[in-house]
């Protein structure tokens, strides 16, 4: 009797601990199931921190857009001014160009082209002719060569290989000629830069400068030259 | 002895074993459930350390407990009211206090004990 009331007890007992067991043990692996299925989701905690991001996120590339048009705007300022610059830099160089030329019209830079070189040299010695100033060369036969040459459209002439200017002045003293205060003996070389032919035909002018100077006694020697090297005028502001 | 210890064994396994779906929202009934089993038990150990053990008081208590405590949860649900908490509340009030009073009687024995054999 008392086995058997032991033993009930036991199996009751037994019973009360079936059902415990199982009930921990289920919940135990329904919680694990429940957490491995919130592993895969999105835990609140997670959203927020996702959603914060994300706003974060729009916020810069907001930001991004705003200060991609302001770069584009600030682009488009600096084209201009690079156009500006371009235009102005065009202006700069006409005017470094212009103020090179009227350097060499000047006489301030060595200048090199083709052209035409005259000399003028006195007259043989003739005995029928008292007159001597009748056979040597004067200032205003220089003056005659050097203005048909300008007329023509020499751009530079020298004279004994002194440039002359714009302000030049050529007067006779005695056996000389002084050109801007230098003197220059007999027999004068006029180097003209321009164009040769125009230049050439300009002097062999029927009646023309050519003539006249023949006529004067005077040896006129007529070159056309390739290159001529007029060298800058020196000692003058 | 070992039958217990066999039947939480095999509870055990048959709850690991098993793969019962219950929706989400039943998992409170079930923790709740859970919870009023163990106090049950701890209960039916302290009144066994009382020598006051009932078994007719335990295996009902035991089974009664689990199905309140699941049809409070259940009522609270419905009412809209978290009465589970209540029986959470009280369920793991008792169980501190079940679990306080066998460790002060399990201290109390074996310190008698030990005097018991410091005296022999």
């Amino acid at each position: 009797m008392k086995l058997i009331k032991v033993k009930g007890k036991h199996v009751v007992l037994s019973l009360v601990c079936l059902v415990l067991g199982f009930m921990i043990a289920f919940s135990y692996h329904f919680t694990q199931k429940e957490l491995n299925k919130n592993k895969t989701s999105l835990t609140s905690e997670q959203w927020e921190k996702t959603l914060d991001l994300r706003n974060q996120l729009i916020e810069l590339e907001e930001l991004n857009r705003k200060l991609q048009k302001e770069l584009n705007q600030k682009q488009d300022k600096v084209l201009e001014n690079e156009k500006d610059l371009s235009k102005e830099a065009e202006a700069y160089s006409t005017l470094a160009e212009d103020a090179e030329k009227f350097r060499m019209f000047l006489g301030k830079v060595k200048v090199k082209g083709q052209g035409v070189s005259v000399q003028l040299s006195d007259g043989a010695y003739d005995p029928h002719e008292d007159n001597i100033n009748n056979y040597l060369v004067h200032e205003h036969h220089v003056f005659k060569v050097v203005n048909e040459l300008y007329i023509s459209g020499a751009s530079a002439i020298a004279i004994n290989g002194q440039r002359l200017t714009s302000h030049s002045y050529i007067i006779c003293n005695g056996p000389v000629i002084t050109v801007d205060g230098i003197q220059h003996p007999a027999p004068f070389v006029i180097t003209a830069i321009g164009d040769p032919e125009v230049l050439t035909a300009a002097l062999n002018l029927t009646g023309g400068v050519k003539d006249q100077l023949v006529n004067d006694n005077i040896v006129f020697t007529l070159e056309e030259k390739s290159e001529i090297i007029l060298n800058p005028i020196l000692g003058q502001s | 002895m070992w039958l217990p210890v066999l039947g939480l064994i095999v509870g055990i396994l048959l709850g690991l074993l098993t793969d019962i779906r219950i929706p989400e929202e039943y998992s409170n009934y079930l923790s709740i459930a859970v919870l009023a089993a163990l106090d049950t038990l701890f209960g039916g150990i302290r009144a066994h350390l009382q020598n006051i053990y009932d078994e007719k008081v335990f295996v009902s208590g035991f089974f009664f407990n689990i199905i309140l405590a699941a049809s409070l949860a259940f009522l609270g649900v419905h009412l809209g009211v978290d009465l589970y908490l209540a029986a959470v509340f009280a369920f793991g009030v008792r169980l501190f206090q079940n679990i306080a009073v066998i460790r002060r009687i399990l201290l109390t024995k074996w310190s008698t004990n030990k005097e018991k054999i410091e005296k022999n």
